[in-house]
């Protein structure tokens, strides 16, 4: 991961965005503020014309805000040009979409490699990278395939490839699991969490689907162009599950708290803790 | 990039041949009408160029064959010779009139030559004689074969039978023939005096056929000198003239057709890839590499068809001959740079609607569905 954004933090401090004036106005996102860490996975859902993709666009660097300001690390995104967003969305951000969006005339390495020409990488080495990446992620045998000879989740998994190709510190994802069915689309949000966990990058998805509460750390719920009910989750040290934290058991050790999904866990936890306090964070 | 252009032309290969035979043929109409017009034009300053006179003395005024008259005194042949840097001097006359051979008339260069005529005669005799005797006439052999005409058979010149004595080649054009009848037969058909329409002069070696031509002027009142490059000259301004609207009217046809074609072809190939744009743009790709894309499809497109339009035209040009003697078609380095030019025009016009599309995608609607 690059090292300069390596520790970068999106943060968006009272966030609005409004279109059109007067009597056609309307406010698609008000006075919206959230941090996100490095390593996180916020999920963001809402109902449709909530503002979600609003959102996700003036995060992305997509759309400029009307009031409110959008950091990473020290660089006010908002405050940028419009001529320098496409240099920042290249190098700071990795883009997943529903309907994948892979460009159907060129191989699946081609796809992942265009994107880090695009960012100043030789076309040889631009290859290289993409071969690994695409490797990394199991595609290996699919290089030469065009998208339509892919099935939903290859697809899925060349746009990660290609969202992680030119190294970014964030990935955004809108409605990632939304066309594949239900054990691809798990397989998609492992991915998503292990890219968050391991890469330390920060994920932010966009989704209707409930079940990618399981790999958040946070689910926000926006609607009317406001969070609602910010629900912060964790993870059951002793089955994995992902709970929400103001309605999991709890338990404090060691200076610590931890969130369980039963009584049950909670106990096994307590006769044992050096058991389940190692490796996954809590 | 360049790559993702030919990988979206070259995708729909239907539209690609669509695209390109559209524009092979609009560049192949502005190309053969060239090459006609080239090849014409040789044809047209054939007898000149091959008259074998580095001057032409003509009647005061008269710089060209096409469309003329010239008559001056025929003492002033003998003044000529005596110009110093003159070789030889041999008068002609010369008349625009029909040939009526047995079924049709054909529009010809009436040529009067002298028994001993060094200059002016038929350059390629491919039968009989090239120096007509009284009564005879050399005719042009594409004529002569299109009408049934051999050696020995009468044709009707300035209202007069003659008999074919010669076949000539390359002494056709596109509108008219060039016949030759004896200076004798010339003189009584027309009446009037004696008069010549032209000298043909060769001059000393070594000399400036300008020079001479110059000296000529000076020397021999009431005539205009040139040389023959600079008569043959006049002679392909003039007809260039001419035929100047018409070529205009049909180059901006093929011009228009072309454009057409290509910035249609780019302008759906565009459209239909707009969300592709659009991710590329959100990925963050510039404005000016996507329409260096488009760029790349519409020069692609006109590339190809300058090929495939100039291979047409070629092949069209080594079968013309077979088709029809009297249309030479020669494709000439100046109307290959033209053409390329007038594609490379189509191929920046034609890209500019699709870059409009572009230039308006808002890259956030990739999250909009």
């Amino acid at each position: 991961m690059n090292d300069s954004t390596k520790d970068s933090t999106l943060r968006i401090e009272h966030v609005s965005k409004r279109f059109g004036s007067g009597e056609t106005k309307v406010v698609a996102v008000r006075d919206v503020s959230l941090d996100v860490a490095p390593g996180e996975v916020v999920l963001i859902m809402g109902p449709s014309g909530s503002g979600k993709s609003t959102l996700l666009s003036m995060l992305g660097a997509l759309l400029k805000p009307t009031e409110g300001e959008i950091r990473l690390g020290d660089e006010v995104l908002s405050a940028l040009s419009e001529n320098r967003l496409p240099t920042v969305r290249l190098h700071q951000f990795g883009f997943i979409f529903q309907d994948f969006n892979l460009l159907s005339a060129l191989t699946v390495l081609e796809n992942v490699a265009l994107v880090a020409e695009l960012a100043g990488a030789k076309r040889s080495q631009a290859r290289e990278k993409a071969r690994a990446q695409l490797t990394e992620l199991g595609l290996a045998e699919r290089l030469d395939f065009l998208p339509e000879k892919l099935s939903g989740g290859e697809k899925q998994r060349v746009a990660i490839a290609r969202a992680l190709i030119n190294d970014p510190a964030l990935i955004l994802a809108d409605e990632p699991t939304a066309n594949l069915d239900s054990s691809i689309g798990h397989e998609v949000t492992r991915l998503l969490r292990h890219i968050a966990r391991e890469q330390n990058r920060s994920v932010i998805i966009v989704s209707h689907d409930a079940r990618i509460k399981d790999i958040a750390d946070r689910v926000l719920w926006l609607e009317d162009g406001q969070f609602k009910d910010m629900v912060s989750m964790a993870t059951d040290p002793v089955c994995g599950m992902a709970v929400e934290k103001e309605k999991a058991v709890v338990a404090e050790w060691n200076g610590r708290t931890f969130y369980f999904c039963s009584r049950g866990c909670r106990n096994e936890f307590v006769e044992d803790p050096g058991r389940f306090t190692d490796g996954d964070d809590v | 990039m360049l790559r993702l252009a030919y990988r979206n032309l070259f995708q729909s290969k239907v539209r690609l041949a669509m695209s390109v035979g559209g524009v092979a043929l609009a560049l192949m109409l502005i190309l053969a009408l060239d090459a006609v017009m080239n090849g014409s034009e040789e044809r047209l300053t054939a007898y000149i160029d091959n008259s074998g006179a580095d001057v032409w003395v003509a009647q005061s005024g008269v710089r060209n064959l096409h469309m003329v008259s010239s008559w001056i005194p025929a003492e002033v042949t003998d003044e000529v010779r005596d110009v110093p840097g003159v070789e030889s001097a041999t008068p002609i006359m010369y008349l625009t009139a029909p040939v009526g051979t047995k079924n049709e008339q054909s529009l010809a260069y009436v040529i009067g030559l002298p028994k001993d005529a060094a200059m002016g005669k038929p350059w390629r005799v491919v039968e009989g004689k090239a120096v007509p005797e009284p009564g005879e006439a050399v005719i042009d052999s594409s004529v002569a074969e299109r009408s049934g005409i051999r050696l020995g058979d009468k044709v009707k010149i300035l209202g007069q039978k003659f008999e074919v004595s010669g076949l000539a080649e390359g002494t056709s054009t596109l509108t008219n023939s060039v016949a030759f009848i004896s200076m004798k037969d010339f003189e009584r058909v027309r009446g009037g005096g004696k008069v010549v329409s032209f000298v043909l002069v060769k001059v000393d070696p070594g000399r400036s056929p300008e020079a001479v031509a110059k000296r000529i002027e000076e020397d021999v009142g009431g005539v205009t000198a040139q040389s023959t490059q600079a008569f043959a000259e006049q002679e392909r301004r003039l007809v260039n003239n001419m035929a100047g609207d018409l070529l205009a009217i049909m180059n901006l046809a093929g011009f228009t057709t072309g454009l057409a074609v290509v910035a249609l072809t780019v302008y759906t190939a565009t459209l239909a890839r707009r969300t592709e744009y659009g991710v590329l743009k959100a990925l963050g790709a510039r404005n000016a590499r996507l329409y260096g894309i488009v760029l790349a499809q519409a020069l692609y497109s006109v590339v190809l068809g300058f090929a495939v339009g100039l291979a047409f035209t070629l092949v069209l040009s080594a079968a013309m001959p077979a088709l029809d003697a009297n249309l030479p078609m020669q494709v000439g380095v100046t109307s290959l740079l033209k053409v390329g030019g007038v594609s490379l025009v189509i191929a920046a016009l034609s890209a500019v609607l699709p870059i409009r599309q572009i230039a308006g995608l808002d890259p956030a609607a990739v999250f909009r569905g």
